[in-house]
């Protein structure tokens, strides 16, 4: 593929992967699961749709060109959550794909929680306490059902992704 | 080429997680002591240290306002200037635990009578 259509499919999923962390926010999801700061996380469809189909150098540009972008309406304190959550999620992900095993739901269920891992580490920083952790094991408990519902749509997009859309 | 269908072995991501959810929960379990102080902290300081037996307010500043309220023994944000609203959602608490505002920095933690332990680790 030429380097001309590389660069534009990674745009493409740049504004995706940030259309969607947008539009996440207009779900109610706290109607179902009680608990202040929870979200699916649709925008990691994009970022695990492109680290199978483009490998992790591309998935990682995405994804810290979401955050970047995504920081210009969000303000600069959710910079940091974004950052930390996405790459540790992206890392602990690329480790998982080397496992010839799990599936596309077993690495979105371990990308979700070490999302998760990374925002409270992120917010143990900020506050300067541990005492934030407390609240780690519901969001963990939580990022299992988004994660394989986020695994889902993944193995969905992927099959219907065409096949020249690949690094 | 990428497993798109799912596999037994994605269990175990699932149950790991699961797993150290319940392990951090048992971690943090609160004190057997009955709560009865809020301590309100930003940034990692300690602000004001309220009784949870007296009504109150008190007013959080930084780069967003958060209202502390205090009533009947229980503590919540009323009112808060920032964008997401999660410490407003976060409700009404009567026993160990904490209300966040990250984008304040403001931790709002409700502690039982020993003074000097924060968290028991076992």
């Amino acid at each position: 593929m030429t380097r001309t259509k590389k660069l534009s499919l990674c745009a493409v999923f740049t504004a995706l992967a940030l259309g969607l962390s947008y539009a996440e926010r207009f779900i109610p999801l706290q109607l179902v699961i009680p608990l202040p700061g929870i979200k699916l996380g649709l925008a990691n469809v994009v970022t695990l749709a492109a680290l199978y189909r483009f490998g992790k150098g591309y998935a990682f540009g995405i994804l810290t060109a979401r955050c970047l972008l995504g920081s210009v309406f969000g303000g600069l304190s959710s910079l940091a959550f974004s950052l930390v959550g996405g790459l540790l999620a992206l890392g602990v992900m690329c480790l998982g794909t080397k496992s010839k095993r799990l599936s596309v739901y077993g690495i979105s269920v371990l990308g979700a929680a070490f999302h998760n891992i990374g925002q409270i580490l992120t917010a143990a920083a900020v506050l300067g306490s541990w005492y934030v952790a407390a609240y780690l094991p519901w969001l963990l408990l939580v990022s299992v059902i988004t994660g394989f519902f986020i695994g889902a749509l993944t193995a969905g997009v992927l099959r219907l992704l065409p096949g020249e859309v690949q690094a | 080429m990428p497993k798109t269908r799912f596999s037994l072995w994605d269990i175990f991501p699932a149950a790991g997680t699961i797993l150290l959810a319940l392990l951090l929960f048992l971690l943090f379990l609160p004190a057997k002591t009955p709560a009865d102080r809020v301590e309100i902290y930003q940034n990692g300081t300690l602000l004001e240290t309220l009784p949870l037996t007296r009504d109150a307010s008190y007013e959080i500043e930084g780069s967003y306002k958060n209202t502390v309220t205090v009533k009947d023994g229980k503590v919540a944000v009323t009112e808060s200037s920032c964008p997401g609203g999660d410490c407003k959602a976060s409700g009404w608490l009567t026993s160990s635990g904490s209300i966040v505002c990250l984008p304040n920095g403001a931790e709002i933690r409700v502690v039982s009578q020993s003074p000097d332990v924060d968290i028991v680790l076992r």
